[in-house]
């Protein structure tokens, strides 16, 4: 039995090639530090997170995801970021009905120079979903 | 060479597919001029399933009774073919996983207006014990061949019991459902989603999607011809997802994604989504209808 102090949540992290992969790129070599409980996937634009990723993500155990991208205006494809996050609020509203908590799934806007921004992110939804607890797919028996 | 042996069964269904293959009219008579229907509950009642070259099963696996003949056809059968979308990705019942077995019980036996039954009285367990959940076939047995639909178009089983009695490998059409359909496409955004005929009702000709009502077209296999838009009505998906979806609601919130503008502006304050989001009404009934127990997230998740 795992108690809530030895629950460490996996984070699976979409972030843009252009803003947000370079935030988290720069948060490195600014040595700032975030939860290593994080894996990041980069993908060359957040428009390109199909939720099909994110539900993935979560049949295969991960307790929370964040999808991360240019803030609005600023993509480098015009509107990527803006159908990202339509995506997410639809997205949210299936999980749950579906009984998976909507806040396992987090939009973020994080731009190249906000390497702080993103640590914050990540200490602050990995704090949340160490009170959520773990994800309850993994008990899922298909 | 004799006469290639058939043999059908039904597991958790309403008989539509059955009536289906019926539906071939005379186009089951060539069929029929070189197979022999060794076993079809729907017609005549025999309990022994024999041996067989091809097996057709149609329903979802629901209870233990369901199993038991799934694995009995998957010996005695040589190639084994999913029939309608029951058996292919669960179905219509597939939509129980969003209850707990005691809830459907209850409801099925004690609540439902039509039923009296103040004694509480439910089938014996050692009858028919009723699945915690449903599954599609291929969770239970190997599957050979699929024929979505629900039911399944009669010219599409048809075609893959022709090809399977000619050795061929039957196919399903890998385009969608759009593909088919006659209605003309814009490439339009659209300013809210609705509801099919509670916010009104679309104009004839035009995509249905484009005025804001969910259609599932974009993401169905083709086969049926794009009966529903055809006569105004959104597709709902019948035919499941194509070859290129793995989760055909996942993938329909990525196309609703590309068209649904809720940006001329570009700050929506976080505090608005929820409310934005109310517009998709019944996520897993618009989007799952024919198959939930095959997505990603096959059942609801019960809090403890
Ligand atoms: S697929 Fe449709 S027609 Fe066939 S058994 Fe299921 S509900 Fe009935
Ligand atoms: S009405 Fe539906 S099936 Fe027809 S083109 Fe539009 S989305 Fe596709
Ligand atoms: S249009 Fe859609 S719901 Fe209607 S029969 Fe075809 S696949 Fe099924």
């Amino acid at each position: 039995m795992s108690s809530e102090q030895d629950f460490k949540p996996l984070v699976v992290a979409f972030c843009c090639n252009w803003c947000s992969y370079a935030g988290a790129d720069l948060a490195g070599t600014s040595r700032i530090q975030y939860p290593p409980n994080v894996r990041i996937i980069r993908v060359m634009c957040s428009g390109r997170v199909d939720p099909q990723f994110i539900l993935r993500a979560f049949e295969k155990g991960a307790d929370g995801v964040l999808v991360a991208g240019c803030h609005p205006g600023d993509c480098h494809y015009l509107k990527g970021n803006l159908y990202a996050r339509r995506r997410v609020i639809l997205l949210k509203r299936l999980l749950e009905t579906i009984g998976i908590e909507p806040e396992r799934l987090r939009l973020e806007w994080i731009s190249a120079s906000e390497g702080g921004k993103l640590a914050e992110v990540i200490h602050s939804f990995v704090k949340e979903l160490e009170k959520l607890g773990p994800n309850p797919l993994k008990e899922v028996v298909k | 060479m004799g006469a290639v042996r058939i043999a059908c069964e039904w597991l958790g269904i309403c008989s539509g597919c059955e009536i289906a293959i019926l539906d071939l009219h005379e186009g089951i008579l060539p069929i029929l001029e070189k197979v022999e229907f060794v076993h079809i509950p729907v017609l005549v009642d025999v309990k022994e399933i024999p041996e067989a070259d091809v097996g057709i099963i149609s329903g979802c696996i629901e209870n233990e009774d369901n199993i038991e003949v799934a694995k009995e056809m998957r010996e005695k059968c040589k190639i084994i073919v999913a029939l309608g979308s029951c058996a292919c990705f669960g179905g219509i019942p597939g939509l129980r996983n969003l209850y707990t077995r005691e809830e459907v019980l209850e409801k099925a036996y004690v609540t439902t207006k039509s039923t009296v039954n103040p004694d509480r009285v439910f089938p014996r367990k050692d009858v028919l014990e009723l699945q915690e959940y449903v599954k599609p076939l291929n969770q239970v047995i190997k599957v050979d061949y699929y024929i979505p639909g629900c039911p399944p178009p009669s010219d599409l089983i048809g075609s893959v019991l022709t090809a399977l009695l000619e050795g061929k490998e039957p196919q399903l059409p890998t385009n969608t459902v759009c593909d088919e359909c006659p209605l003309q496409k814009e490439r339009k955004a659209i300013p809210e989603i609705r509801r099919w005929c509670v916010d009104g009702r679309p104009e004839p000709d035009k995509c249905i999607l484009e005025q804001g009502f969910i259609c599932l077209g974009p993401v169905t296999r083709a086969g049926c011809g794009a009966k529903c838009p055809s006569i105004g009505v959104p597709c709902r998906g019948c035919m499941g997802p194509t070859d290129r979806v793995i989760d055909q609601g996942a993938k329909m919130i990525s196309a609703l994604g590309s068209i649904w503008m809720l940006d001329e502006e570009l700050e929506i304050p976080p505090e608005e989504y929820d409310k934005l989001a109310e517009q998709l009404y019944d996520p897993v009934g618009m989007l799952y209808r024919f198959t939930l127990p095959s997505s990603l997230i096959p059942r609801k998740i019960m809090k403890k």
